[in-house]
């Protein structure tokens, strides 16, 4: 178990560093799968299997591959223009990781935590069942935040006549 | 047993990685990345408590699922907002977008 | 019929659904976002009426104030749950009455005077949501979610007065009105945050759940004593009072964060009617009758008189020398909420939201009137160019005549009542504070004749022909006519004891009227338009006579004090040094920093192109700096880049929570 958990957590961890280090943007986002797919094991170890399957599918399967076409859409793959590095606030941003870093773990060190580990397990039955029962109303409000995210990530993604104009216009003049 | 403070260790250290990596990078892809990172190291606390808390396993699992479908409605929109901007201005480096100026 | 009392959220829901229908209308669907909108209020207030009437019947069966409390689970924090909580006492009755109605007629002469606006529909829906939010901050229970109001309030007046944000001058007052009352509610929220702190609740009224009204709670309070930086040891309620004033300073527009609302006339007329009267100045005033139990016998009392008192003054004097027709009203209003945190910081509680009610009624009155006014003139607000239009508008005129009469406070329009408790309030209480009262009923008098002798007595000064307007803008106006001659009786001593009094605070002790207080003060109101009548009355005039009397105060008068100008000076400038400071530090010590590090790597052989570096450099960075700080506001801090902002706010996030550990 603890060697598990010390695994995992080298590999997460290295995935999340790589995925903000990296310089080439495709090797970051390949880095964030990694990391995904940790925190799925971590979901694993903590017996909340149903979530991590969420995880997967939703990180891995949808986000990862989202971030994969719009790394491709906006940039030129191959070459130098991947190769965007950090920004002037560089050592501001490090500063302030830092702090929160010694923050939080001051703070987790500092409370007293349950130690006592429950027995039993949730069912992806009890999941699915409490969902349309008790939490039924944030249920649906969130199934209507996620229709509306989509269309407006439709609507403002869309290339819409008037600049596609534009960005051809844009190409011949060039 | 591994200790609840492990996880949420990993879980702060993840946090902060994330939060170097939208402050520092300039690939506006990237930020959006970082705040995935965030949001999962969120996940991960919820998780992590709900396995400790006799009382809360559902309502943690729970309510990191309702996480990551607000993650996921986040980045859809996130990166439509980035391929309309690049569209616009040609570039996604964050600190060549000055816009915010008054 | 008593669960009808249960109900009570379906009041602000109304117009909140409707404004949400109307956001997704097309541009074009005038009529329909109108009548919905219409119909959305209408329905607000017949719900509100019945509510009264059910609860007026169960009023009398108990005794002392009844009070109907709807708590719904909202969500579990640690161990203790929060509830979202709605109350029905005579303090929230009154208010509903007073919001929808007046909304109401405000929505119906919207009809009229945003007839050939094409971007109607947003105005309706932006309407709807200032109604719905006002609406639900009056009946929420819970503080957090008062706050939640109190800022969709803010936010919906932002939207409303600058609704022509192509004019630049709406856009700057909807900015301004935005910031300044931003300002209050920082103490506001601090007030709030400190109450949760010592308390672990924001619940008002309780069963069963711990509250801060409870009579253990309101001890604890009352007996906490906290200390305060440079101030020292001061009574928790003292500290706690004058933050959540604060909020209501903003709000209510008070000395000195009142400058925005004379520039809020930049919106649409019936929007300040709605902001005057209903919505918006009547926030802060309700969070002072909201918050009486915490505040009643406290140090912020005393703040609180002084500060309605000043501002009662202050904002009258001003308003004697202004010219536009809605700027008198605005400053006139101010001096009337002045009046109101008189008369409740003295403990009058039931005295303060009189006058709340009874104003209401006739500054809607006057706002629309003005209106109208402006409306026949084909958008012309200058005083000086108007006069004489009596005969084109006899509507306008006889309505707007006792919405002034009221103002002024003649007997028996409605203003004379409200206006006499609080005067007797300040009378038996604070002779000072009756003294500047009464100055001000006088001031109050002559500047509402010298209007009234400005744009409808006198020779016609209008190039072009006034009109009379719609009958959707006159039917409102003789509405408010009616209820500012008649709402001041519910609360007059002299018919049926006082039934307002015993409606609004049963067990409290009321002031004994005095006729000395009322025979003064008419006095001084009758006095006040002999005066307008002496200067302005007797004959024409081009300029305005008391310009060669008054001479540089009139200037004074007309230029606010200075005010606007004084904090350009003060406090935009000071932050803008403050950031030049800032850019200099800057540029001395990291790039002092960095070239000490430069200078240890560098080695000694490169000495000479080191020291050509550092001058040239040097005296180039110098040159931007004198550039940059010449010109630039905030210059460095605001680079219009999303991450850099994060950064500020991740930076303050931690030095909060460090500044938090260590104290």
């Amino acid at each position: 178990m603890e060697l598990f958990f010390y695994l995992l957590a080298t590999l997460t961890l290295l995935g999340a560093l790589g995925a903000v280090l990296l310089k080439n943007l495709v090797h970051c986002a390949l880095s964030l799968i990694l990391f995904f797919a940790g925190i799925a094991g971590f979901y694993i170890l903590l017996q909340a299997e149903f979530i991590a399957a969420v995880q997967i599918l939703i990180y891995v399967g949808a986000v990862a591959t989202l971030v994969l076409f719009a790394i491709m859409l906006t940039q030129n793959v191959i070459g130098e223009t991947t190769l965007k590095g950090l920004g002037q606030n560089r050592w501001w941003a490090l500063g302030i990781s830092l702090v929160v870093i010694t923050v939080l773990v001051r703070a987790i060190q500092h409370q007293t935590l349950p130690s006592f580990l429950p027995e039993g397990r949730v069912t992806t039955n009890e999941i699915g069942h409490t969902l349309v029962t008790t939490y039924v109303l944030p249920f649906e409000v969130i199934s209507i935040l996620l229709t509306g995210a989509m269309i407006g990530a439709i609507v403002v993604a869309m290339e819409t006549k008037k600049n596609k104009q534009q960005a051809t216009g844009d190409r011949r003049r060039t | 047993m591994i200790p609840l403070s492990h996880f949420l260790t990993v879980s702060a250290v993840l946090f902060a990685i994330g939060l170097y990596g939208v402050l520092a990078r300039k690939n506006a892809v990237i930020v959006l990345m970082g705040i995935e990172i965030m949001m999962n190291a969120a996940n991960l606390n919820l998780i992590a408590f709900s396995r400790f808390l006799p009382a809360n396993r559902l309502t943690g699992q729970l309510f990191a699922l309702f996480g990551i479908t607000i993650a996921a409605a986040e980045v859809a929109v996130g990166l439509a907002l980035v391929i309309a901007i690049f569209r616009m201005v040609k570039t996604i480096e964050v600190d060549r977008i000055e816009k915010l100026k008054g | 019929m008593e669960g009808l009392l249960n109900h009570c959220f379906w009041i602000p829901l109304f117009p909140l659904f409707a404004a949400a229908l109307i956001a997704i209308f097309k541009n074009n669907r005038r009529k329909a976002a109108s009548s919905l909108a219409i119909l959305a209020i209408a329905l607000s207030f017949i719900f509100s009426i019945l509510l009264f009437l059910v609860y007026l019947r169960g009023h009398e069966e108990g005794h002392g104030t009844l009070r109907v409390l709807l708590h719904f689970p909202w969500f579990t924090s640690g161990g203790t749950p929060e509830v979202i909580s709605f109350i029905v006492d005579p303090l929230t009755l009154m208010m509903l009455l007073v919001v929808t109605l007046v909304s109401l007629l405000v929505f119906i002469y919207s009809l009229g005077y945003m007839h050939e606006d094409p971007n109607s529909v947003r105005f309706f829906c932006f309407l709807s949501l200032f109604a719905a939010s006002m609406l639900s901050l009056v009946i929420s229970n819970h503080l957090l979610i008062l706050f939640m109001c109190w800022e969709l309030v803010g936010l919906c007046s932002y939207l409303l007065i600058g609704f022509w944000y192509e004019k630049p001058e709406a856009a700057e007052a909807a900015k301004k009105a935005f910031i300044v009352t931003r300002i209050g509610d920082i103490g506001f929220f601090i007030g709030l945050l400190l109450l949760y702190q010592k308390t672990g609740s924001l619940l008002l009224y309780g069963e069963g759940h711990p509250s801060l009204f409870s009579p253990e709670m309101l001890h604890l309070l009352k007996t906490h004593a906290v200390t305060v930086p440079f101030f020292g040891g001061i009574l928790l309620t003292t500290l706690l009072g004058v933050l959540l004033f604060m909020g209501a300073m903003g709000k209510s527009a008070q000395f000195p964060l009142h400058v925005w609302l004379p520039d809020a006339m930049e919106g649409p007329t019936p929007v300040s009617a709605l902001i005057h009267a209903a919505t918006m100045v009547a926030a802060g005033v309700f969070l002072v009758a909201r918050m009486f139990p915490l505040l009643d016998g406290t140090g912020a009392m005393t703040v609180i008189s002084w500060t309605g008192g000043f501002t009662a003054l202050f904002a009258a004097t001003i308003a004697i020398a202004q010219f536009d027709i809605k700027r008198v009203l605005a400053y006139s209003t101010i001096s009337q909420l002045g009046y109101m945190m008189m008369g409740l910081g003295l403990g009058g509680l039931v005295a303060g939201t009189f006058h709340l009610m009874t104003h209401a009624f006739f500054k809607a009155l006057l706002f629309l009137g003005s209106g109208s006014v402006i409306h026949g003139c084909h958008g012309e607000q200058d005083m000086r160019k108007m006069g004489g239009l009596r005969k084109e508008m006899p509507v306008t005129f006889w309505t707007y005549l006792t919405g002034t009469l009221a103002l002024a406070g003649i007997f028996p329009f409605s203003g004379f009542f409200s206006k006499d408790e609080i005067l007797t309030e300040a009378f038996t209480k604070n002779r000072t504070l009756y003294g500047i009262g009464t100055l001000t009923a006088f001031l109050t008098a002559f500047y509402m004749f010298r209007q009234i002798f400005m744009v409808f007595l006198g020779k016609g000064r209008l190039h072009g022909h006034p009109h009379e307007s719609p009958p959707t803008m006159l039917w409102p106006l003789r509405i408010l006519a009616v209820l500012a001659l008649v709402s001041g009786f519910v609360g007059t001593p002299f018919l049926f004891h006082n039934p307002f009094h015993h409606f609004i605070a049963a067990d409290r002790e009321g002031v004994a009227p005095s006729y000395l207080v009322m025979i003064v003060s008419t006095t001084v109101a009758l006095s006040g338009i002999l005066t307008a009548y002496l200067i302005y009355g007797r004959r024409a005039f081009i300029e305005d006579p008391l310009i060669p009397a008054l001479k540089g105060f009139f200037r004074l008068l007309e230029k606010k004090y200075y005010m606007d100008e004084l904090y350009q000076n003060t406090f935009v400038r000071a932050i803008s040094s403050l950031a030049s400071l800032f850019k200099t530090v800057d540029q001395v010590l990291i790039d002092g920093f960095l070239h000490l590090t430069g200078f240890a790597s560098l080695t000694l052989s490169r000495f000479n192109q080191w020291i050509d570096n550092f001058f040239i450099n040097g005296g180039f960075d110098k040159a931007c700096a004198g550039i940059r700080g010449g010109g630039g506001k905030l210059g460095r801090l605001q680079t219009g880049r999303a991450q850099d902002y994060l950064l500020y706010a991740s930076i303050g996030a931690m030095v909060s929570y460090l500044l938090f550990r260590l104290l």
